[in-house]
C-alpha cells in the first residue's frame, strides 16, 4: 500500500486514497438546499488516464488550422507534447470560438484571469476539490522519506510563443529568481520545511527534483494548492511577487543583471520608462500586464489588465486535448470589461452582459437575480463553500494593552458564553438568505479535516440561560442599570470593540446584529467600521480586541492556516504577538501562556513532515482544540457568499451544476474553464 | 496692466507649489502606505504577502524613506515633465490618467452645454414672466433638481434603463464597440451613450444656475434704465436681452474659476456609479490604495487647473463687464 501512495501520480494516476470516500461524499454535502434547484451535484471534468482512451490524431481550432496553413503555426501535433492531458469534459466535446463576456474591478483584480488560467500548476486539485491530478508535470513522485520529489515533464511541452518548456525553466526560478536577494528577499516557508531551505535541481531535459533535509510529505498538497511554491505562474509571478516554480527562461533572462550586466540592464529599463531593472522585470514577469510573456496556461493576455478592457486569447501551444483529440480551450476569446463600481457588474450581469461571472456578484441580490434569468438568458448555480464560517469573530489573544479586557479575552468560558449568546439562524435568515449553515468554525463535514459533525454546534448554538450562567460563575455578575455587566476593577461598563471591515460580506450590519445579541447577556460590544488598511494596522499592532473576516481557505488547513491560527503575521487576527513568534522561531514576539494555544503550535509544526492520513488526523486534534476553546466564535458558513453565486450564460455548455468553490481549488479553476464552450 | 499680470503670474505659481506640497502631506496622512493597502488587497483575494515582501515593496518604491525625500524625488521628476509610475496601475502616470482626461473633458463640456443651454432660457423666461405658473413649474423642478442627489437620480435612471430599455447599464462604449477601432459607428455609440451621464450630471447646476439667473434679472428688470429704454419704444425682448441679460450674466463669468477643475473631477460619483471611463473614479481608487503618484499629479492637476480657472474667470469677467474694466483704468 505505501508504494502505491508514494507513486500515486505516476502516469496520472493521481488519487489521494484518504480522501476519495472524501470526494464522493462531497457530491452530496448540499442537504435541504438541493431542493430549491440551485444546488446541483458536484461535477466536472475527468483526467482520462487509460491508455486505450487516449486519442492518437489532434485536431484545432478552425483560425489556428488557418495560421497553420499560412505557415505561420506549426501543425497541432507539434506544439502539443508527446503526451498531451487527456480530459473528459463534462457533458460533451465541445465545438470551437466565441468570446466570453466578463467583468473585473480594476487592475489589482489580477486573481480574476489567474483562476481561470490555473491549470499553469504542476499538479491541481479536480473538480471535487479533494483528488490531485496531474497538470504540466506528467507524474510527481516522493520518495520513502519524503525528502526528495522527483518531477516528470511532458516531453515536447512548449510556451505559449512556441519555446520548448523544459527543466531549464525551473533550474532558472530557482537559481536566478527565487534566490536572487534582490528579488526575494528571503526564503519562504514552503520550500524550508522545519526552517531548512530546501532545493529545485534540474536531473534532465524533463526531469526535475525539490531536495530538503527534513521529510515534507505535505509537498504534494503544497503543490497542488494555492501556495507560493504551488499556485502556477499566472498567480505565482502577477503583480510583485516571484514565486511558483518555474519561469520562461528564454525571454526573462533578458532583464536580468546576470545575463548582461547591471548598467545594460538598468539603461534598458530607463528607456522603457522604468524606474531600474527591478521595477521593469516586475512588469515584465506579470502575465497580467505583459502580452509578451510567454505562458503555458489555456489563454494568454493581449490586452494588459490595466486598460478598460483586460482581453485573453487562446495560447496555441496549451498542452490539454480533450477525448476527441481536439486541442483546448474551446473559447477563442475572455474579453472582461472593467466596472468602476459592484453595483455596475451585478447589473451588468443580471442584464445577460457576461457569459459566466462568479466573482463579485452579491448574494444579497439573489431575490432580482433570480427574477432576471429569461430576460439575461441565464442559469443562477449556488455553490456551496467548505470553510465554517463566513462571518467569524476572533478574539486577539495577545492583547494586553488594557489588563482587565485581556483578562476576560483570556478566560475560555467567557469565549464560550459569547458563543452561545449569537443567535446564527437570525444572521443566516438576514444575511445568507438561509443558505449557510449555521455552527462553529470547523470545515464542512465533508472535508478530509473535519473533526467529527458533534464539532459543528459544539459552543455554537443559542443559549442566552447558558451563557448568562458562565458569565455570573467567572465573576461578572455586577450590572449597570442598562443591564450591562460592570468591569472588575474600576467599576466601569465593560467594553469591547469589535473591529470590523466592509469587505465581503456587509460585516458591520451583521456585527451590529450580534451586538444586539449580546445585549441580552449583558456584554456591551461597540462595533466600529474602519476603513480596511486601519484595520489592518490597528491588528498588526497588537490593538484590537476582536477582528471580523472570513475563515476562508481553512478547509485545509496546512495550505493556508492564518484564518484559523495565529501563524502568519500578515494576517494575525487571533493573536499578532504569538504570531512573531511563531514565525521567527521565537526571536520575536511573545510566546503564548494559553495551554490550548501551545498544544496547537506544536501540533501544526509536527504536521509538514507527517504522512497525509496522520497530517488529517493532527488537523482534527487542531480543530477540536480551537473549537473547545472558542478562538474564534464561527456564525454562518458554507455558503455560497464567497464566489458561488454563478450566473451562466443558458448558450454555454460544459457548465457543472455545482462547482467546488475553495481556495485550493482556485474557483473556477477546477471546474477547467478550458471546456467551456458556445453551443451557438 | 502689465504689473497686475506679473504679480498674477507670480502668485499662481506660489499657489502651485502650496497645493503640490499640501496635496502630497494630505495623502501621506492616512495610517498605512500603498504596500499596506496592497497586502490587505492580497489578503482579500485570498493570496499571501510575507513580511519580507513588504519590506522589499517598500525599498522597491522608495516608501521606507522620510516623507520630505520621497516629496523632493516626486517634484523634481515633476519639473522634467516625469510624472512617476503608478504603482497600483503599473504603468507611468500619464498613460493612465491620457484617455481618461479626454473622456472627462468630453462628459464635462457635454454637460456643462446641457447645462447653459437649460439654465439661460428657463432663467430669462422665470425672471421675465415671475409669478406665471411656467415659472413656479421651472421653480418646483428646480428644487427638486437641488435636492436630489444626482448619484440617486443616477442610479434610478440606470435601473430604469436597464428594466425597461434593456439598454447598456454604464459606460461610454456597448460591448461590441469596445475593442474595435476608432470609426463612425463607433463614434455614433459614444454619441448614444453620452446624453445619460451629461444630464444627470448637468441637472444640480441647471436648478443652482436658473436661480441665480432669475434672481439677477428681477434685480436688473426693476432698474430705471429698463424702464427708460421701454418707455422710449424699444421692443421687449430688445429691452430684455441687450443690457439686463448681460448685467445678469456676471456670476455665470465667474463660474469659469471652478470649471476648470470640475471639468476633471465633478463627475467622481457620478462617473463611479455609470461606470464611466473618467478621471474621478481613479482619483478616488487611488487615494483609497494610497497610490501616491497617481493620487498626488491629479490632486496637483485639479490644484493647477483652479488657479488657472481664477485667472482666467477674472480675464473674461473684464471682457464681459465694462464697469470692471473701466474701474482699473
Amino acid at each position: 500500500m505505501t508504494t502505491s501512495r508514494r507513486q500515486f501520480l505516476t502516469h496520472s494516476t493521481a488519487v489521494l486514497a484518504s480522501t476519495v470516500a472524501a470526494a464522493e461524499a462531497l457530491a452530496q454535502g448540499a442537504g435541504g438546499l438541493t431542493a430549491s434547484g440551485l444546488v446541483g451535484r458536484l461535477e466536472g471534468s475527468e483526467v482520462v488516464t487509460d491508455p486505450a482512451r487516449m486519442p492518437r490524431t489532434f485536431k484545432e481550432a478552425p483560425e489556428l488550422a488557418q495560421l497553420v496553413q499560412q505557415g505561420r503555426l506549426p501543425p497541432v501535433a507539434q506544439r502539443l507534447p508527446e503526451e498531451p492531458l487527456v480530459l473528459k469534459p463534462l457533458n460533451e466535446v465541445g465545438r470551437y470560438g466565441g468570446t466570453w463576456r466578463r467583468g473585473f474591478v480594476g487592475p489589482g483584480d489580477g486573481e480574476n484571469g489567474n483562476r481561470i488560467n490555473a491549470s499553469d500548476k504542476l499538479i491541481f486539485w479536480d473538480y471535487t476539490g479533494a483528488r490531485i491530478i496531474p497538470s504540466i508535470a506528467k507524474s510527481v513522485v516522493m520518495s520513502d522519506d519524503g525528502k526528495v520529489t522527483r518531477v516528470t515533464l511532458r516531453k515536447g511541452m512548449k510556451w505559449s510563443d512556441g519555446a520548448p518548456f523544459t527543466a531549464d525553466d525551473f533550474e532558472f526560478w530557482f537559481e536566478d529568481i527565487y534566490s536572487n536577494r534582490n528579488i526575494v528577499p528571503t526564503g519562504i516557508a514552503d520550500l524550508s520545511p522545519g526552517g531548512r531551505p530546501g532545493r529545485i535541481v534540474k536531473i534532465d531535459e524533463v526531469t526535475v527534483e525539490f531536495q530538503f533535509e527534513n521529510p515534507y510529505f505535505l509537498l504534494m498538497d503544497m503543490l497542488a494548492g494555492d501556495t507560493l511554491i504551488g499556485g502556477g505562474m499566472s498567480v505565482g509571478m502577477y503583480q510583485q511577487r516571484s514565486f511558483g516554480c518555474y519561469a520562461p527562461k528564454h525571454y526573462l533572462k533578458q532583464f536580468l543583471p546576470k545575463y548582461s550586466s547591471e548598467e545594460q540592464v538598468n539603461a534598458r529599463a530607463r528607456a522603457e520608462g522604468f524606474e531600474g531593472w527591478l521595477r521593469m522585470l516586475h512588469n515584465k514577469k506579470d502575465w497580467n500586464l505583459n502580452p509578451e510573456l510567454p505562458v503555458l496556461g489555456p489563454w494568454r493576455t493581449v490586452r494588459p489588465i490595466n486598460t478598460p478592457t483586460w482581453v485573453l486569447e487562446r495560447n496555441p501551444f496549451y498542452y490539454t486535448v480533450d477525448t476527441d483529440g481536439n486541442q483546448l480551450p474551446y473559447i477563442n476569446q475572455i474579453v472582461m470589461t472593467l466596472a468602476e463600481d459592484l453595483e455596475v457588474l451585478n447589473l451588468r450581469a443580471m442584464a445577460g452582459q457576461y457569459d459566466m461571472q462568479e466573482r463579485h456578484i452579491d448574494l444579497a441580490k439573489l431575490p432580482v437575480i433570480l427574477e432576471n434569468r429569461d430576460r439575461g438568458n441565464y442559469d443562477l448555480h449556488l455553490d456551496l463553500a467548505y470553510n465554517g464560517s463566513d462571518t467569524t469573530i476572533h478574539f486577539n489573544m495577545s492583547y494586553t494593552a488594557d489588563a482587565e479586557i485581556a483578562k476576560w479575552i483570556n478566560n475560555v468560558d467567557f469565549r464560550r458564553a459569547l458563543s452561545l449568546g449569537i443567535d446564527r439562524n437570525q444572521m443566516n435568515e438576514t444575511f445568507w438568505l438561509g443558505l449557510g449553515t449555521p455552527g462553529s468554525t470547523c470545515p464542512a463535514e465533508s472535508m478530509p479535516q473535519n473533526p467529527g459533525p458533534e464539532w459543528r454546534a459544539k459552543w455554537s448554538t443559542l443559549d442566552v440561560a447558558q451563557a448568562n450562567r458562565m458569565l455570573d460563575a467567572i465573576g461578572l455578575t455586577r450590572k449597570d442599570s442598562e443591564g450591562f455587566r460592570l468591569r472588575t476593577d474600576n467599576g466601569q461598563r465593560l467594553r469591547f470593540q469589535v473591529q470590523t471591515v466592509r469587505a465581503f460580506l456587509p460585516w458591520p450590519q451583521q456585527l451590529e446584529m450580534v451586538a444586539q445579541h449580546w445585549r441580552r447577556i449583558g456584554i456591551f460590544a461597540e462595533v466600529r467600521e474602519m476603513e480596511r488598511v486601519l484595520a489592518f494596522t490597528r491588528t498588526n499592532n497588537n490593538e484590537h480586541h476582536m477582528h471580523v473576516w472570513t475563515n476562508g481557505g481553512t478547509e485545509l488547513l496546512y495550505l493556508f492556516p492564518r484564518h484559523a491560527i495565529p501563524v502568519d503575521p500578515v494576517e494575525a487576527f487571533m493573536g499578532p504577538e504569538f504570531a512573531k513568534w511563531y514565525a521567527s522561531n521565537g526571536s520575536l514576539g511573545r510566546e503564548p501562556t494559553d495551554a490550548g494555544l501551545k498544544r496547537i503550535f506544536e501540533l501544526f509544526r509536527s504536521a509538514a513532515g507527517q504522512r497525509d492520513e496522520q497530517r488529517n488526523n493532527t488537523a482534527k486534534e487542531i480543530w477540536k482544540i480551537l473549537v473547545d476553546n472558542v478562538y474564534s466564535i464561527g456564525t454562518v458558513g458554507q455558503s455560497p457568499a464567497l464566489m458561488g453565486v454563478r450566473l451562466a450564460s443558458r448558450r454555454m455548455g460544459n457548465i457543472p451544476s455545482r462547482a467546488c468553490i475553495a481556495q485550493h481549488c482556485r474557483t473556477p479553476g477546477s471546474s477547467r474553464p478550458e471546456t467551456f464552450y458556445y453551443k451557438s | 496692466m502689465i504689473s497686475f499680470f506679473v504679480r498674477r503670474l507670480l502668485l499662481a505659481i506660489l499657489t502651485m507649489w502650496v497645493v503640490s506640497v499640501l496635496s502630497y502631506v494630505i495623502i501621506q496622512l492616512p495610517p498605512g502606505d500603498f504596500v499596506d493597502t496592497y497586502i490587505s488587497q492580497q489578503s482579500a483575494s485570498g493570496s499571501t504577502v510575507s513580511a519580507a515582501e513588504a519590506q522589499s515593496l517598500r525599498e522597491l518604491y522608495g516608501l521606507d524613506q522620510p516623507v520630505w525625500i520621497q516629496y523632493g524625488k516626486w517634484i523634481t521628476r515633476i519639473l522634467t515633465g516625469d510624472f512617476g509610475e503608478s504603482m497600483e496601475w503599473r504603468q507611468p502616470v500619464k498613460d493612465v490618467i491620457g484617455d481618461r482626461l479626454w473622456f472627462t473633458v468630453l462628459i464635462s463640456v457635454a454637460a456643462l452645454l446641457v447645462t447653459w443651454g437649460l439654465a439661460l432660457p428657463i432663467g430669462i423666461y422665470s425672471a421675465v414672466r415671475q409669478y406665471s405658473f411656467g415659472d413656479y413649474a421651472f421653480t418646483l423642478i428646480g428644487f427638486v433638481g437641488l435636492a436630489v442627489p444626482n448619484f440617486l437620480l443616477a442610479l434610478i435612471i440606470m435601473y430604469l434603463s436597464f428594466r425597461y430599455l434593456g439598454a447598456n447599464a454604464g459606460g461610454l462604449f456597448s460591448a461590441e464597440f469596445e475593442l474595435a477601432p476608432w470609426s463612425w459607428a463607433k463614434l455614433w455609440d459614444l454619441i448614444k451613450h453620452l446624453p445619460l451621464p451629461s444630464v444627470i450630471l448637468a441637472l444640480g447646476g441647471t436648478a443652482q444656475l436658473i436661480r441665480i439667473m432669475r434672481a439677477n434679472l428681477l434685480d436688473e428688470l426693476r432698474r430705471p434704465y429698463v424702464v427708460t429704454a421701454r418707455a422710449k419704444g424699444l421692443p421687449e425682448r430688445w429691452v430684455v436681452l441687450k443690457y439686463p441679460v448681460r448685467a445678469a450674466l456676471n456670476p455665470f463669468a465667474s463660474t469659469v474659476a471652478y470649471l476648470f477643475p470640475y471639468l476633471v473631477s465633478g463627475s467622481v460619483i457620478i462617473s463611479i456609479v455609470l461606470s464611466l471611463p473618467t478621471v474621478g473614479p481613479l482619483l478616488v481608487r487611488s487615494l483609497i490604495s494610497q497610490d501616491m503618484f497617481l493620487a498626488g499629479t491629479i490632486v496637483l492637476l485639479l490644484g493647477v487647473l483652479t488657479v488657472i480657472g481664477t485667472f482666467i474667470s477674472d480675464l473674461v469677467l473684464m471682457w464681459v463687464d465694462p464697469r470692471i474694466r473701466h474701474q482699473m483704468d
